[in-house]
């Protein structure tokens, strides 16, 4: 769960986020609004990457803004980019097995949960492939499966399945949709393909201008009418 | 718990690793019984500079960092390996041991302030550090006997650095020193395929990647820092060994730049990269002396290969040489 | 202390020499993002060009000239024809580059003239001025009057020019001024002109000043660097301030006790301490 109080995130003067107030209890949330609404900020304040300038996040509990980056990934939280990150010289398995390096883990396991994670993804076929040699769809699957080693708490996807085909999109959906029950994380997915937050998300927050436009669940947000006019242009 | 294609890829790696130790000690023990004593000498200095070249590389090929201060710190690990053997008498392991890790510790030291600036501002830094050691040593020369800290003794009482007695003989110590080779390149090697190596790729994608898996970046290029130092001095304490002494005004600012050119054009992303650096450093000037050609065509040669390197073929001489063989062997597969 | 003058004075022709030499660095980077490596070298053989006309009998603005002139073709040839090629490497790769350059420059000058050391002696040096107990020959008070004016001029050109807004333009933002209509090429190639015809000069008056010889000229420009690390490689005043500072710093290194010896580290150790201090000058991209 991450409950969001009085969240306001700046750069010098521009205010991109305004007293933002929003708690997401939902397994998988969606997260939407125009170009520009303060998505992509929001997910780097709660990865770490930019600070708050006033107020307060909660993650199941524990206060987030106090520790750093890398005590957040320790602590369970994952990030996905919207450019993919895989590392061309490693191999697929290396490239997930990176990520376990850096959080708790007990040693016997690191084989077991990177398959795991692989095994999710549809990857185990091409796992000592070289990151260089994959297609973009096996690079989002990658950058899934990343996230989901070392006991994660709370996975955010950044347009995780941007540039893909209608196949690999349902395929993709179908393995984050599936992450809570299988992994005991929750999800907060940023994209603009609607239909995908419809499917998988039970609930969503919509933000535009850095203002919170509507939250509750998916299927009432989307038909609310200020949401429609502000960002589906109905 | 592993598929069978990373089991296989692991058992590669590791063949791969065993096949580069090997090679590197059949190379020391074939190579006296071919070569004249002239050329052992020369080939001892070119797989300890090897040494040197396989931390310049680590920086570079690991982690995109520019380093223009290891012949310094080579010195510095030869400063501490004459000091230690003239002053303190310790066997010639530990004095190599010694130079190797105080080298380290200095890189460390020396590349924390400059780490947290762009890329070219640490090239500038340790450019600086290279010439104020130049400055430093030249005043100060070699440890060569002497009381006192500096260790400096005058005229015909200078002492030669005692080699191992084990490798007393100049083929013996060929062989030696080619054994600390294959022992330093496994060591780096081993932190490439591990977590450290992992760590590295990581940074080499993007800090914001790196750090958004929870790596700490600083750590992690310290200690690569470290590493090369520590790659750096144990050369400088073996070229210590082989000639027994240095010369305080062969350590110019101008051979950490040279030792920088050479290991890119030799291949940064390879062992065999190094060792074709430390052939161009001392083998390849020898032999063009031999022929009668100038010295200084060959800093001509090497800038314009460093340019060619960096243009065309940024794995360098071994990368395009692998790559070609690789082709070779792909196409004699049915 | 009275006798603190002379040396300032001194320290400050060669400091006049760190300044113009940071100059001529900065400005090449911050149009177009590289740092100039080669820069000592192109002075070394510059200057050596110098050394072979004034033996042939040339007059000494001809001689100049020809130094210069070398220089600027030198580093144009590098500008125009090499330095494209690493166009859309990262900022550290192309200035390696330059690395190259320096070698082959310094290979071939070494090759070509030997390696003895030789005076560069002009026939300015024969009057001198009495100043503060001081013998400033002609060639050091001409020399810092053209480093004064050259620098001055570059000041204006950046400032006032048409060429010169192109040149800080490109500076923030090459792919972009590109779009708006810059011409990159025209700009990349004022800047290696001057950053060349800088080298020259600078070349000329350290082969006066300290010896005719390549390598010492070609890493005399380490000094330079210093200066240009203090400006942060992007404000000139401030590196100017810096070479001049880091001359005469380095001039009266002579009276402290001990270090002596080690005066000629003086640059480094300022540039040093300017690093550490300034540690959070530019996060790593």
């Amino acid at each position: 769960m991450i409950e969001i109080r009085g969240l306001t995130v700046a750069f010098g003067a521009v205010s991109v986020i305004h007293a933002l107030d929003a708690v997401l209890d939902a397994p998988v949330c969606g997260l939407i609004g125009p170009n520009g609404a303060g998505k992509t900020t929001l997910v780097n304040l709660l990865s770490g990457f930019v600070p708050a300038r006033a107020g307060d996040v909660r993650v199941n509990g524990t206060a987030l803004l106090g520790m750093n980056a890398a005590h957040r990934v320790r602590f369970g939280l994952r990030r996905s980019f919207q450019t993919e990150q895989v590392v061309e010289d490693l191999s697929v398995w290396d490239n997930v097995q990176a990520m376990l390096d850096h959080v708790p883990h007990a040693l016997d396991q690191v084989d077991a949960q990177v398959y795991r994670a692989l095994e999710h993804a549809g990857l185990l076929d091409c796992a000592a492939v070289p990151g260089a040699e994959l297609d973009l769809y096996r690079r989002r699957m990658v950058e899934v499966a990343k996230a989901l080693v070392g006991v994660p708490r709370l996975i955010l996807f950044d347009e995780p399945g941007a540039g893909l085909d209608e196949r690999e999109s349902r395929l993709l959906r179908d393995a984050i949709a599936a992450i809570p029950e299988c992994f005991g994380a929750q999800v907060l997915l940023i994209d603009h393909d609607v239909d995908l937050i419809a499917a998988i998300c039970t609930q969503t927050l919509v933000l535009d201008f850095g203002h919170r436009l509507a939250l509750g669940a998916t299927r009432a947000v989307l038909e609310d009418p200020a949401v429609r006019q502000a960002y589906l242009g109905a | 718990m592993t598929p069978d294609s990373v089991r296989r890829e692991r058992r590669a790696a590791r063949f791969a690793l065993l096949r580069m130790v090997v090679i590197v000690l059949a190379v020391g023990a074939l190579v006296p019984w071919l070569a004249n004593a002239y050329w052992i000498k020369t080939l001892t200095s070119s797989l300890a500079l090897a040494i040197a070249a396989a931390g310049v590389a680590l920086l570079y090929g690991q982690l995109g960092l520019v380093s223009l201060c290891q012949y310094a710190l080579l010195g510095v690990g030869g400063w501490v390996a004459l000091r230690a053997g003239h002053g303190l008498h310790w066997p010639f392991e530990a004095c190599v041991l010694a130079g190797g890790l105080v080298a380290g510790v200095v890189g460390m030291l020396a590349g924390l302030p400059a780490l947290r600036l762009k890329g070219l501002y640490l090239a500038l830094v340790t450019l600086m550090l290279a010439g104020g050691f130049q400055v430093l040593i030249s005043a100060s020369g070699f440890p060569d006997g002497g009381a006192g800290f500096l260790g400096r003794i005058s005229g015909s009482e200078r002492l030669m650095l005692p080699r191992p007695a084990i490798a007393q003989g100049d083929g013996a110590y060929f062989a030696y020193v080619a054994a600390w080779l294959a022992a330093m390149l496994a060591l780096l090697e081993l932190h490439r395929r591990t977590r450290a190596g992992r760590s590295w790729a990581l940074i080499r994608r993007g800090e914001a990647v790196a750090e958004g898996a929870g790596v700490n970046v600083l750590l992690y290029q310290t200690w690569a820092f470290g590493l090369a130092g520590v790659c750096a001095g144990v050369a400088g304490a073996l070229l210590a060994g082989a000639v027994g002494q240095l010369d305080g005004r062969a350590f110019a600012a101008g051979e950490s730049v040279m030792l920088f050119a050479l290991t890119l054009i030799g291949g940064a992303y390879h062992w065999v990269g190094a060792v074709i650096a430390g052939l161009l450093l001392r083998a390849v000037p020898s032999l063009l002396v031999d022929l009668g050609v100038n010295g200084y065509l060959a800093m001509v040669l090497f800038g314009a290969a460093l340019l060619h390197a960096l243009i065309t073929a940024p794995r360098g001489l071994a990368g395009q040489w692998l790559a070609a063989l690789r082709r070779r062997a792909a196409k004699g597969r049915p | 202390m009275p006798d603190l003058l002379p040396f300032l004075i001194s320290g400050l022709g060669v400091g006049a020499v760190y300044a113009l030499s940071g100059v001529g660095l900065v400005v090449l980077y911050r149009s177009s993002g590289v740092l100039n490596f080669a820069f000592g070298a192109l002075g070394a053989v510059g200057a050596y060009v110098a050394w072979s006309a004034l033996d042939q009998g040339w007059p000494l603005v001809l001689a100049a000239l020809a130094a210069v002139a070398t220089s600027v073709a030198i580093a144009l040839a590098y500008g125009r024809l090499l330095a494209p090629r690493l166009a859309e490497r990262d900022p550290t790769v192309r200035s390696i580059g330059t690395l190259g350059l320096a070698l082959i420059v310094l290979g071939f000058t070494e090759w070509f003239w030997g390696e003895q050391p030789r005076r560069l002696v002009l026939p300015t040096d024969a009057g001198a001025i009495e100043f503060a107990d001081v013998r400033l020959t002609h060639t050091r008070v001409l020399g810092l009057a053209i480093a004064v004016a050259m620098m001055a001029a570059v000041g204006a050109l950046l400032a006032r020019t048409r060429i010169g807004l192109a040149m800080r333009a490109l500076a923030d933002q090459r792919g972009l001024s590109a779009i708006l209509g810059i011409r990159v090429l025209q700009v990349d190639t004022v800047a290696w002109v001057i950053s060349g015809a800088f080298a020259g000069v600078c070349g000329l008056l350290l082969a006066n000043i300290v010896r005719l010889q390549a390598t010492v000229l070609t890493f005399l420009v380490i000094p330079a660097f210093a200066a240009a690390i203090i400006g942060r490689l992007s404000s000139l005043p401030v590196t100017v301030a810096a070479g001049l500072v880091i001359g005469m710093l380095e001039a009266i290194a002579v009276l402290v006790p001990g270090f002596a010896p080690f005066r000629a580290a003086t640059p480094f150790l300022i540039a040093l301490l300017a690093i550490v201090l300034w540690r959070d000058v530019s996060r790593k991209a």
